[in-house]
């Protein structure tokens, strides 16, 4: 096997492109498809800050790492879910990947933040397990992201997982979701610009970047993902990308190119939008999804933060310190 | 396994789709042409995550 680039010895193919690569030219390549994703689909500006949603696995420790070095400013933010022995684990290594590097990585743990994790969340909103979990952390990323007044919240998501949801959104013809299945969704109504720069790459191209540049990522499957059906559209995929090798692409990007359109505005928020009654996110119903099924599942929102006492040298006054500015 | 065998004859042998896995040999990545000889460790790594939100 010769580098298609180079032609010295190669250590991964990609079937895709129908070439096999050399380290240095493989890691280019990655590299050079998140920059033509996030130039094609304007993701972001040079200069800008990110918050990068970091799981602990190599799709989002790959993100990072790349966006680092394409010189983007970056923090992280990896959320405990508390499924067990899978939850401590990757918290390791995402804590593990920021502090060899010395980058700034924030963790909640929902358990002692929020007062539920994700299996009792699911028992108690009778929701699956992936439903709880996907809508408890697109609360509190953007979330952050707002708070934190980046640009843009950047998520892992590569080729293979869009390409498995379009298909799932495809075979139920989920309009709204059809709507809003795009590479980057702007910011508006209080809710953050989110970006996917890796919808360019495939799994097996993240795990193999992350090999070759030495990043230790947790390998072992969540235990809640079992059985789900979007590992099943994966599968199903996977067959046909082997019997015709470029498949996915064409199909993800087909879509965006050429039926997307059909679907704008679909998933745009129905009804007046407004703010959660309890946590004041944006939406459009008076408790937000993640309230309720907080609220469901026994949990609370963490208490305001107590206000700092601010001692001011001139007006000290009886040691109660509570001078506002 | 008798003999060398390179990394893409083992991989049908066991059956394993070539797309789903790495081979990886002492922390770096093995191509798909290389021989492995029987007193070789290697690790098949899967890298399909199933997860969705
Ligand atoms: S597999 Fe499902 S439950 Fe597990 S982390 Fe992913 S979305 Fe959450
Ligand atoms: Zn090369
Ligand atoms: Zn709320």
């Amino acid at each position: 096997m010769k580098c298609r680039v180079c032609r010295g010895p190669a250590v991964v193919d990609v079937r895709r492109h129908n070439a096999n690569f050399c380290e240095e030219h493989f890691l280019k390549l990655c590299r050079d498809q998140v920059e033509k994703a996030i130039h094609d689909h304007r993701m972001l500006e040079p200069g800008d800050r990110v918050l990068v949603a970091v799981s602990g696995g190599k799709d989002s420790l790959a993100l990072w790492d790349i966006l680092l070095q394409l010189g983007y400013e970056t923090d992280g933010l990896y959320l405990g879910l508390g499924i067990g022995d899978y939850s401590s684990e990757s918290g390791r290594f995402a804590t593990g990947f920021a502090k060899e590097r010395g980058l700034n990585l924030e963790e909640v743990d929902i358990s002692s933040e929020y007062g539920f994790d994700i299996p009792g969340g699911s028992r108690a909103a009778r929701r699956a397990p992936c439903s709880a979990c996907g809508l408890t952390k697109r609360h509190l990323f953007d979330e952050a992201a707002t708070r934190g007044s980046y640009d843009a919240l950047a998520t892992g998501h590569n080729l293979d997982d869009e390409a498995a949801v379009l298909l799932g959104n495809v075979l139920r013809w989920e309009h709204e979701y059809l709507g809003r299945q795009r590479p980057v969704l702007p910011a508006g109504d209080g809710f953050p610009k989110k970006i996917k720069p890796l919808v360019r790459l495939g799994e097996r191209e993240m795990a193999a970047y992350c090999v070759l540049r030495g990043i230790d990522y947790m390998v072992e499957e969540c235990p809640m993902a079992e059985g789900n059906r979007h590992l099943a559209y994966k599968e199903a995929l996977n067959g046909i990308e082997d019997r015709s090798p470029g498949t996915k692409h064409s199909f993800y990007f087909g879509f965006q190119e050429r039926t997307s359109v059909l679907f704008a505005g679909a998933g745009d928020s129905a009804g007046r939008p407004t703010r959660c009654d309890r946590c004041g996110a944006p939406g459009n119903s008076a408790v937000c999804a993640f309230c309720r099924l907080m609220e469901r599942a026994g949990g609370r929102l963490p208490a305001a933060p107590e206000p700092v006492p601010v001692e001011l040298g001139a007006t000290r006054s009886n040691g109660q310190g509570s001078a506002t500015t | 396994m008798d003999g060398p065998m390179a990394v893409s004859a083992l991989l049908s042998k066991l059956e394993i789709p070539r797309d789903t896995v790495l081979v990886i040999r002492d922390g770096t990545l093995v191509p798909g042409d290389a021989m492995l000889g029987p007193d070789d460790h290697i690790e098949i790594r899967p890298v399909i995550s199933g997860g969705r939100s």
